[in-house]
């Protein structure tokens, strides 16, 4: 009897199945994986890439539908914007990028394909709904779906001993962060009653809170998300993960993922906390000013170059995060040319960290090696493969007229434009510093003399990799403003 | 009343919490970690939470502590008394106390004199309109999470041949 009164209490939600459609695609591609792994002989497996990348290009198809729309669904948590629809494309990208450097990766390993490519799209289905959460607890859980698989993926080489302890400090740093940052979401909700995003911001205006539980909460979430976009100082487990892991899951970890991360926190910050923006610019600034520092200066002692770009990605971090150090109260302009500044060079950085890891994967599979030393004389062997490395380098580094050069720009503009002359200063001499560890491969490449003269092979799914991270960015470098563009309509949104 | 019993409660689950970390045996250790986890339990029951207090019951006390003392003994790790110490521990206490004491004095400063409100008690069915109508995307998002748990553990679990 009560049942059937439930029953007819229960009013389903409106559901907009478009606006869900790219995920639902996603979803039905990963039970898709997981059913065709099961009935592929083993001499097959090779095929689980072509379904997930089909089962990509559907979800991006789906996901370009959406744009120029707005959609909310799911009672205001899953929201559809140009915010959304522009980082979905990017996660989808990157995922795609991921599987081209997977394949020649995964052939010659004893990884299992089916899990593997199960995983990776766990993960990312993550991060397509982390994009359109406007809701702690659907980021949280969000949050979670990216980091789990990641944890088993790092570790997928189980003989190698150097995996297995990647994936135990990723595993154990992750969930201590999560934890912190679960308590910090647990405050927000105990002062403000709410859970989504707006609920949260318009309490906070009407109901001040004490400074101090402010304070706290927001310094728990920065835990958290502070580990999954490895700030300074949660970013220890990332050099030995990177190394440890199958290098094209080290590429995804620092594109996807940590995209993924700013995403979340770039929603919550923006949405959730803005007014408290004079509490957390002070201890953003910090962060971003010891992150990049500590990645740069730690960076140049490195000699193996996973862990070079390990290093000079949690250096990027601090650059992508030093924009939100002059968002304020009541500078609506000022917040979305600092908005716009982060969104930028999270895009611009997406294609040439891929492109870095591809162009090292490349060498290091076919004959060269993951050491500095072995990519001596590389620019004799293979001009092209130490043109493209160069250029991602440089790119990385901020030297004109490669994208990495937009990118820095569009920050220092927002550093210049908020009055934050000591940080633009700060981050000017970072990147002089950043200059002698990303010139110093094209060096050996150019200046040494190579120990082997043979040519090397590159599979042309790598080879297409690195060819369109290369056009991205030497394109954006030429046009930064088409990225400009996308990045002023995800902050209209 | 209920502030008695929450003394009594918080006052057990602290013991057992410090047992937990200052023990040198692995079993006892997951005993006391029973007891912590049963202490919440109890909590939430006090709270007028029975749902969530059971829900703590059957998967904390009932999956995992059980999995954990499976886990203890059909693997070979050391059950007996072994160094389980880290040369760090005074550190970490440090850090521990500073974070308790910076915490607990916060959270008496917000929440102090506030009191719950009873009238409105949580049913089952409540929760379950909520969680399929306002919280559906998370809860559909964890059943994707489960699944991914699960073929993760399988796979590193596995021996290959």
């Amino acid at each position: 009897m009560t049942l059937v009164q439930g029953a007819r209490e229960f009013v389903a939600p409106g559901v907009d199945l478009v606006a869900l459609a790219p995920e639902l695609i996603l979803v039905a591609v990963i039970s898709g994986v997981l059913l065709i792994d099961l009935m592929l002989p083993q001499d097959k497996k090779g095929l689980m890439m072509p379904v997930s990348a089909l089962g990509l290009l559907a979800a991006l198809g789906a996901t370009l539908f959406l744009v120029g729309d707005v959609r909310i669904t799911l009672s205001g948590m899953f929201v559809v914007d140009s915010f959304a629809v522009l980082f979905k494309v990017i996660f989808l990208l990157a995922a795609l990028l991921t599987l081209a450097l997977s394949h020649d990766y995964l052939k010659d390993d004893e990884i299992h394909h089916g899990e593997y490519y199960f995983l990776l799209l766990c993960s990312l289905l993550g991060m397509m709904t982390i994009a359109s959460s406007r809701d702690l607890v659907a980021i949280f859980v969000s949050l979670e779906l990216i980091s789990l698989p990641s944890f088993v993926l790092v570790g997928l080489r189980k003989r190698d001993l150097k995996s297995n302890e990647a994936a135990l400090k990723f595993f154990l740093f992750g969930v201590l962060s999560t934890a912190i940052m679960l308590f910090g979401m647990s405050l927000v909700y105990g002062v403000t009653g709410q859970t989504s995003l707006v609920g949260i911001a318009s309490s906070l205006t009407q109901f001040p809170p004490l400074r101090e539980v402010a304070i706290l909460s927001i310094l728990f979430i920065l835990v958290g998300f502070g580990f999954k976009i490895s700030a300074f100082p949660f970013q220890w487990w990332v050099p030995d993960t990177y190394e440890g892991a199958p290098v094209p899951i080290a590429a995804f970890l620092s594109v996807a993922s940590k995209t993924a991360g700013f995403v979340g926190l770039l929603q919550i910050l923006f949405i959730g906390f803005l007014g408290l923006a004079d509490i957390w610019r002070p201890f953003l600034a910090a962060v971003a000013v010891l992150t990049m520092t500590f990645g740069n200066l730690v960076a140049i002692q490195q000699k193996h170059i996973i862990r070079l770009l390990a290093y000079s990605s949690i250096g990027q971090a601090g650059y992508i995060l030093i924009p939100l150090a002059v968002v304020g109260v009541g500078t609506p302009e000022l917040n979305a040319i600092a908005f716009q500044a982060s969104i930028v060079y999270l895009l611009i950085y997406a294609f040439m960290e891929t492109g870095a890891f591809a162009c090292a994967i490349a060498y290091g599979r076919r004959g060269g090696g993951y050491f500095v030393s072995d990519y001596a004389g590389l620019s004799a062997r293979s001009p092209g493969l130490a043109i493209a490395m160069t250029m991602f380098l440089f790119s990385l580094a901020g030297i004109p007229p490669l994208a990495g050069w937009a990118a820095k720009f569009f920050v220092f503009r927002a550093l210049i434009d908020g009055g934050a002359y000591w940080l633009a200063a700060i981050m000017a001499i970072n990147t002089v510093i950043a200059l002698f560890y990303y010139a110093a491969v094209p060096r050996q490449m150019v200046f040494a003399a190579p120990t082997e003269t043979r040519r090397i092979e590159i599979p042309w799914m790598l080879s297409s990799a690195i060819a369109l991270s290369a056009i991205v960015v030497v394109l954006i470098g030429i046009l930064p403003d088409i990225f400009g563009a996308l990045a002023r309509a995800a902050a209209g949104g | 009343m209920h502030q008695y019993v929450f003394v009594v409660i918080g006052v057990l689950m602290a013991i057992a919490a410090v047992r937990l970390v200052t023990t040198k045996n692995v079993v006892h250790g997951a005993l006391y970690l029973l007891m912590v986890l049963a202490g919440a339990a109890a909590i939430f029951i006090l709270l007028l939470a029975e749902f969530v207090g059971w829900v703590q019951v059957l998967l904390y006390i009932g999956a995992v502590v059980v999995l954990l003392l499976f886990g203890l003994m059909l693997t070979r790790a050391p059950i007996g008394r072994t160094a389980l110490d880290n040369q760090s521990r005074a550190l970490a206490a440090l850090v521990a106390g500073a974070i308790f004491a910076m915490t607990s004095m916060v959270l008496v400063r917000a929440f102090d004199g506030q009191m719950i409100d009873f009238s409105q008690t949580l049913t089952v069915r409540t929760l379950g309109g909520v969680l399929f109508t306002k919280y559906v995307l998370p809860f559909e998002v964890v059943s994707v999470l489960l699944l991914a748990a699960l073929v993760g553990a399988v796979v590193l679990a596995k021996r290959d041949e």
